[in-house]
């Protein structure tokens, strides 16, 4: 053998007996840190703990597919199954989400006076919005949450915030029919406007694969900056919460802006922000695509918009997520 | 991490079923793995080491920049930004062939599991390099699957995670159960498991994949005695493919009975490394004259073999 391996261990003194037994001192390597690194090239071993080349990375995360498929639906599917009614509760939770909201800001406070069909506003906001503020803090967790799986497998970590949002799409899923549901039946109250199935309805799995995207872009950035610092875990509830009375959740926003004591600028700069932020923006496009509210056509800037949001937050949080890929799992 | 509160636990553990075992001879052939000076240091939120314990010890305070903020709440630092370091992994370089099985031993704390986990790049170090050939595959007793899947979901998931294909698992899914040996428990969930066999389904997922570098963390103590005997067929056929074989154990027989190398590694270095016979005689001579007067003189524990009904947990040899 022409190249030294072993770093033998030095013949060394046995240890004293009688005062404190000692192990042997550490041992003196033979060969120095670049012969060792000469070793490894001539070899072809491969660096570990070194990002990869995002083009790499990408291609290894895509082979990966059915890995990040089968982790969300299993993990969707495990959410329920330890209660009696399982998988019943994919469709028992939102139906009782949706009835709280409409019991308090549709018939007790008695919000929107500005819509024709409150209860189908208000059903639409929620479920969209609990999409989206559950892959925040799902993403945010994602990485966090996860140390002892981060430090038994090899895999790329983009796996993960990825099956996270794709997770929460599957239990989306039953969730927006039963969002349909009541959307159609609302129209049947007396006092609410009527809802019709219309050819916009085939728009939808549209709007929620764009908003996908856009989650998945958002799940990544925060699992970086969770991962770093997790402190910032404590912040994502009450940011959301902003954010939620931000965007038209519950009630539309258009009224309010009007009546704040404002100037004029102020008021146009204020609402364009609130309007075409990426939030408002989905929100509008489910409810142009399910409901015929007057005052939410369908409009094609709001498309563009939304195709926009998605690419925009998707690429920025894969890039600020593969940064810090040689880091997860090391606090 | 907890193996970094070095509580000085000397007990040397014996596997009766081990004792006498060597491991079978495998041509050696070029370096696939090759570690240079390695450091590891965890960074540990919520804690904070004693000033007294920062000298010289494997934990010692973050020094962070005194700034008005910091010094005005540095009356409640224990409680409020309370960041330590844990060095664990401090300087270690070695070379590795193909074919070789290789031990690593050492008193709790003193950084073997890191410096599998490190090498295995799954925790990324502070300095130094690891490099491979091939891809390592480590599964340890702590490797959290997904505890509220069933056993055939988490098969599933380990599979794909060590980059096979749908197809692949599905074709050696019967292995994989058999090997593992837990019958039906399979399409359970997983949390429901007694604590061998989710090990032994562990090791059976990881060593599904047929790595090129197998790495093994304490997860043979918790089998019994037949599932020991498949695992260190299957370690020799990895070693046989000419790949690589890594084994943290606690037992020094168990270690004694797999491996040809042994590398010591005391308060996260280096101290001894070579033929297992050199480094565990050594190793049991220093962990016995760390033990308290009267202790001294370890009994054979062949006479011990009746009792635990075959599990065959982790004895220990106290006199």
């Amino acid at each position: 053998m022409s190249t030294p391996t072993t770093d033998a261990a030095a013949a060394g003194v046995r240890p004293s007996r009688g005062g404190a037994p000692k192990p042997p001192p550490p041992l003196v390597p033979e060969t120095t840190s670049a012969e060792r690194a000469a070793l490894a090239e001539q070899y072809g071993l491969r660096r570990l703990n070194v990002r990869p080349p995002l083009r790499e990375y990408i291609r290894d995360l895509a082979g990966r597919w059915n890995f990040i498929r089968v982790l969300a639906t299993s993990t969707a599917y495990a959410k329920n199954q330890s209660n009696y009614l399982g998988q019943l509760w994919a469709v028992l939770n939102p139906i009782l989400n949706a009835a709280v909201y409409v019991l308090i800001f549709g018939v007790l406070l008695g919000v929107n006076r500005h819509v024709e069909n409150s209860i189908a506003f208000i059903v639409i906001g929620v479920f969209i919005f609990r999409f989206i503020e559950s892959s925040v803090t799902g993403g945010a967790k994602s990485i966090s949450g996860k140390t002892q799986l981060l430090r038994s497998l090899h895999f790329p970590r983009a796996v993960l915030p990825m099956s996270t949002v794709l997770s929460l799409l599957a239990t989306l899923v039953p969730a927006l029919a039963v969002m349909c549901v009541i959307v159609l039946l609302s129209g049947l109250i007396p006092g609410y406007q009527m809802m019709t199935i219309t050819w916009w309805w085939l728009l939808l799995p549209a709007a929620v694969t764009l908003l996908w995207i856009f989650n998945t872009g958002l799940a990544f950035f925060m699992a970086r900056i969770v991962a770093t610092t997790p402190d910032l875990d404590n912040i994502i509830g009450f940011v959301m919460r902003v954010v939620m009375y931000g965007s038209g959740v519950i009630f539309p926003l258009a009224g309010y802006i009007e009546r704040m004591g404002i100037s004029e600028g102020a008021k146009v700069v204020l609402g364009g922000i609130l309007e075409y932020q990426p939030v408002a923006v989905y929100l509008y496009l489910v409810r142009s695509c399910l409901t015929q509210e007057p005052s939410i056509p369908q409009s094609g800037l709001m498309w563009a918009l939304g195709a926009a949001w998605a690419v925009v937050i998707f690429v920025i949080g894969f890039v600020v997520f593969w940064r810090g890929e040689e880091r997860y799992g090391r606090d | 991490m907890t193996e970094a509160d070095a509580h000085m636990d000397f007990d040397l553990e014996l596997e009766p079923e081990d004792i006498g075992e060597t491991p079978p001879e495998t041509p050696i052939g070029d370096p696939c793995l090759v570690v240079d000076d390695l450091h590891v240091v965890y960074r540990v939120i919520g804690g904070r080491a004693k000033k007294e314990a920062a000298k010289g010890a494997n934990v010692r305070e973050v020094e962070v920049k005194q700034s008005f903020f910091r010094r005005l709440i540095s009356s409640s630092r224990q409680h409020v930004g309370a960041v330590s370091e844990v060095h664990a992994v401090r300087g270690i370089s070695f070379t590795v062939r193909h074919g070789e099985s290789v031990g690593i031993v050492g008193v709790n704390g003193s950084g073997k599991s890191t410096l599998l986990r490190a090498i295995a790049g799954l925790m990324p170090p502070k300095s130094g390099s690891v490099h491979v050939s091939g891809e390592p595959s480590l599964l340890g007793v702590n490797a959290a699957l997904m505890p509220q899947l069933t056993g055939e979901r988490n098969i599933m998931i380990g599979g794909l995670a060590l980059g096979l294909t749908p197809k692949q698992v599905e074709e050696r899914f019967d292995d994989v159960v058999e090997f593992a040996g837990i019958g039906d428990f399979v399409y359970l969930p997983m949390k429901t498991y007694s604590s061998g066999m989710g090990a032994r389904l562990r090791f059976a997922i990881s060593s599904a994949a047929s790595p090129d570098i197998l790495m093994i963390d304490e997860a043979l103590a918790t089998g019994d005695a037949a599932f020991k005997a498949r695992s260190k067929a299957r370690i020799e056929e990895v070693r046989e493919n000419a790949g690589t074989v890594f084994l943290v154990s606690h037992s020094i027989s168990t270690i004694e009975a797999m491996c040809t190398r042994t590398l010591w590694v005391h308060e996260g270095k280096l101290v001894m490394d070579g033929p297992t016979m050199e480094v565990a005689e050594r190793y049991k001579e220093f962990v016995r004259a760390q033990r308290p007067q009267g202790r001294k003189g370890g009994r054979r524990p062949g006479n011990r073999n009746g009792n635990g009904n075959g599990k065959g947990a982790a004895r220990k040899v106290d006199a």
